[in-house]
């Protein structure tokens, strides 16, 4: 029984449900009902029989409609699927077609931008190339400059060409750079074709400075130039200054010649061969000449080489100077030559052996060495050698006749005048140059034949006068040389003559003395006694002696009387004291053993004082 | 008088003396120059010659008096032989007449010297050994007589030149050391030292007397 109430437990459920509901919050069973009220009009059994078959006819007729409706749908659908489809597969032709023009144009794009790389490319080298061009190569008017225009080919060297010579130079150098960074061939080529152009151009530079050096006057900036460039080419540069210097020469020895011959223009300077009668105005204008000829020529010839700086160029210009100089040696040598042996007068030798020595100096500050230096050399050997025979000449023609000695002994006029000869030409000497061998040798030509003169004439005298005649003319030689430096073996050689001679002179004048005063028995009395007492011996009695006391007394009185008469004749009061002097000495000597004898008491004299009052020492005051 | 350039103890005369022609002169010039002169002129009056030499470690100047052999410069050369202090007596040995006159060379040396004087005997031109005319004994013999020192010599070969001049210096240096030689003398061909003042001097016994023996 229990089942029971739940079963009518859940049938009063659903009724109680059912009626619970409410039709007005029913949307659908409104909507339902709203449809039904449209086809339900009339509340009739036949109609409520019928509702139901109504409503289902009605669903049928709603589905039919619907199917029919639908097929349409469907149809049109379909015809769309169609039209899609349609349009989807030309779509995808499109696609495909795209998707194939889409690729060619990637390779076409591809193929733009690498030619456009290309042309970037192309450009760079291009402008490489241009530059390269620029810097490597020569434009037409520089070769035109280098080279010359080939129809006019004597078209004048340009300061253009210097410019083009340098970039050349440049370009070369460049090219060694060009070498480091790989492009060897290239390099190559472009130095070679530098090389060519420089050569070229050199070449013709060279012909064109040939050409142009042999007129000074044209000694423009455009030549030294040419000249600076062409150093770097010995053989060619060697060739323009040997031309210079063959032209230079021509020119020097043409002016020579018409300076000697035609003077100045219109005569004046007048040729200075119109002076030749007078050797050393003649000389000495020739050598004028030279002297400021030459470094004219030296200037212009520097002026040339003046942008050169080779290493040689020192020795270069020494020995074009020495070639330019060598023209005028012949007519140099010709005419001094002739002076020389000509001209006979010493002393005008010795003027111009000392101008050529003075002149071959100057001249060689500019020009060294070479034929001139040699010539000059040769000409100052010869004026020296000349110079020496003429003055030997000259004294063995005044000493040729041996002349005797006036009678006042002095040196006779011969002597007198090779002295002063003498003296003339070493006061030249004494100012020239190397004047230590002139002035000896000049001595020697002179002194020694006239010391043998003298020799000579005094062998034919007595002694005494051969003393103060050898004495007086030495010391005239003396006198003379005294004033010169360098003359101290001649001055000792005369001084030792001398003093020789003043021995003999002072035992002659003693001697004299001796004799004079009787003195001589009893000298000889008292070198020779030994025992005797003096006063025993004849001779030496107190009254002889008191007579040679009284002369002695004459002497004191008057000291030159008793001297030769020949020693007042000496010149040198030196000489003359001297030889007095030492003859008194010996006279005192004497006196002074006759003194000690006298007062010697073993000699038995009385009186002594009475006999000799006179000591040594007073007498020989009284004497000096 | 000058000293020169160089500096000497001593200055000695000397002189060469002999007959014409035996080479005075070429034997001085051989001393002076090292050189033989083959041409040599006559001298005329004298000549000079001077070198220094060395002797015991001392500097001596000699004063060579070269003198003529001709007879008639006599007059001229004796005023040499005063004041020389060594006398080189030449003959050539060639020629036996320039041997038989040294002793008249010899007196006149004796006359005019003073005793200290050194005198050397020389017999030159020694090359020419086969023209000899003197032999060396005989004329050793002559300069032992006379107390000469001797040798022979060439002036063209030089052979004993320079021993000759020095040996007579080295015998003059050694007179000084024994003091046989008296330097204040005028006449002993001797000066101490070269320029020096006040020696022109004479001390005058000895030269009076020599002087009057000569006249």
């Amino acid at each position: 029984m229990r089942e029971l109430p739940e079963k009518e437990n859940v049938l009063s459920k659903r009724l109680n449900k059912l009626l619970e509901t409410r039709v007005e919050n029913d949307h659908d069973t409104l909507e339902a009902l709203k449809e039904l009220s449209t086809f339900y009009c009339d509340n009739s059994l036949q109609a409520r029989r019928n509702l139901r078959s109504q409503i289902e006819k009605r669903s049928l007729q709603i589905n039919e409609n619907f199917l029919s409706e639908f097929r349409e749908v469907k149809e049109s659908f379909d015809s769309i699927y169609n039209d899609i489809a349609d349009m989807s597969k030309s779509l995808e032709d499109m696609t495909l077609r795209l998707q194939n023009a889409k690729r060619q144009t990637k390779h076409l794009l591809e193929q733009t931008s690498s030619y456009e790389n290309e042309i970037a490319k192309n450009e760079m080298q291009q402008k490489v190339a241009t530059a390269f061009l620029n810097k490597f190569i020569l434009t037409h008017e520089e070769l035109v400059a280098l080279h010359g225009n080939k129809q006019k080919r004597d078209l004048v060297i340009t300061p253009e060409i210097f410019v083009v010579l340098d970039k050349v130079q440049r370009i070369h150098n460049d090219c060694k750079t060009l070498m480091q960074s790989g492009y060897q061939t290239l390099a190559l080529d472009v130095m070679e074709q530098m090389t060519l152009h420089q050569e070229g151009a050199l070449e013709r530079l060279y012909h064109w400075t040939q050409n142009h050096c042999r007129n000074v006057e044209n000694l423009t900036d455009l030549l030294t130039q040419a000249m600076c460039r062409l150093q770097d080419r010995p053989v060619l540069f060697k060739y323009v200054i040997d031309e210079y210097c063959i032209s230079r020469r021509a020119v020097l020895v043409g002016e020579f010649i018409d300076a000697l011959t035609r003077g100045g223009p219109s005569g004046n300077p007048a040729p200075i061969e119109m002076r030749a009668h007078d050797p050393h105005v003649y000389v000495t204008d020739i050598l004028v000449w030279l002297n400021k000829a030459i470094p004219i020529e030296n200037q212009n010839l520097h002026l040339l080489v003046s942008l050169c700086n080779k290493e040689d160029k020192y020795e270069l210009l020494t020995n074009a100077m020495a070639s330019i100089c060598e023209g005028i040696c012949h007519p140099l040598k010709i005419r001094i030559d002739k002076i020389l042996n000509a001209s006979t007068q010493s002393s005008s030798l010795y003027a111009i052996t000392n101008l050529i020595r003075y002149y071959k100096k100057s001249i060689g500050k500019v020009s060294e060495g070479g034929l001139l230096a040699l010539t000059l050399s040769e000409l100052q050997e010869k004026s020296e050698q000349i110079f020496l025979i003429a003055l030997q000449q000259q004294v063995s023609n005044c000493l040729v006749r041996v002349e005797t000695p006036p009678r006042d002994l002095s040196p006779t006029p011969a002597i007198n005048h090779l002295l002063s000869v003498m003296r003339d030409m070493l006061s030249t000497a004494s100012m020239s140059e190397g004047r230590e061998t002139d002035m000896g040798k000049i001595v020697q030509c002179v002194l020694d034949p006239l010391l043998r003169a003298v020799n000579e004439q005094s062998s034919r005298l007595p002694p005494t006068d051969m003393a103060v005649y050898m004495l007086n003319c030495m010391y005239a030689m003396q006198t003379c040389l005294s004033l010169y430096e360098f003359m101290d073996d001649k001055l000792e050689r005369l001084q030792a003559q001398s003093d020789a001679q003043l021995d003999t002179l002072t035992s002659e004048q003693a001697s004299s003395l001796v004799a004079n005063l009787n003195l001589g028995p009893i000298y000889t009395i008292l070198q020779d006694h030994a025992h005797a007492p003096l006063s025993g011996i004849p001779g030496m009695e107190p009254g002889n002696l008191r007579n040679f006391l009284s002369k002695l007394d004459m002497l004191v009185s008057l000291p030159d009387s008793m001297l030769l008469q020949q020693i007042h004749l000496l010149s040198s009061s030196k000489h003359k004291k001297s030889v007095q002097k030492r003859a008194f000495d010996v006279l005192l000597a004497i006196y002074k053993q006759l003194y000690e004898g006298v007062y010697d008491a073993n000699n038995l004299y009385e009186n002594p004082a009475s006999i000799l009052p006179r000591t040594p020492s007073e007498l020989m005051k009284m004497l000096s | 008088m000058s000293a020169g350039p160089y500096n000497y103890s001593y200055i000695f005369k000397y002189i060469i003396i002999g007959d014409m022609g035996v080479g005075k002169s070429c034997l001085l010039h051989q001393f002076t120059e090292k050189k033989f002169m083959s041409d040599c002129p006559h001298t005329i009056g004298v000549e000079f010659g001077t070198r220094i030499i060395e002797v015991a470690g001392q500097k001596i100047k000699l004063q060579i008096w070269d003198t003529a052999g001709q007879e008639r410069f006599r007059a001229v050369t004796r005023s040499y032989y005063r004041g020389a202090a060594g006398a080189l007596m030449v003959y050539d040995i060639t020629r036996r007449s320039t041997y038989n006159h040294l002793s008249s060379w010899l007196t006149d040396t004796r006359n005019l010297t003073n005793p200290s004087t050194v005198i050397f005997l020389i017999g030159n031109k020694c090359d020419l050994e086969g023209q000899r005319d003197v032999t060396y004994e005989e004329a050793k013999q002559f300069a032992d007589e006379n107390g000469l020192m001797f040798v022979e010599a060439s002036a063209k070969t030089g052979q004993n030149v320079e021993e000759a001049f020095l040996e007579t210096a080295r015998k003059i240096y050694q007179s000084i050391q024994d003091g046989r030689l008296d330097l204040n003398a005028a006449e002993s061909g001797v000066q101490h030292k070269p320029s020096q003042p006040g020696r022109n001097t004479l001390s005058n016994d000895q030269q009076f007397n020599k002087d009057n023996c000569a006249c």
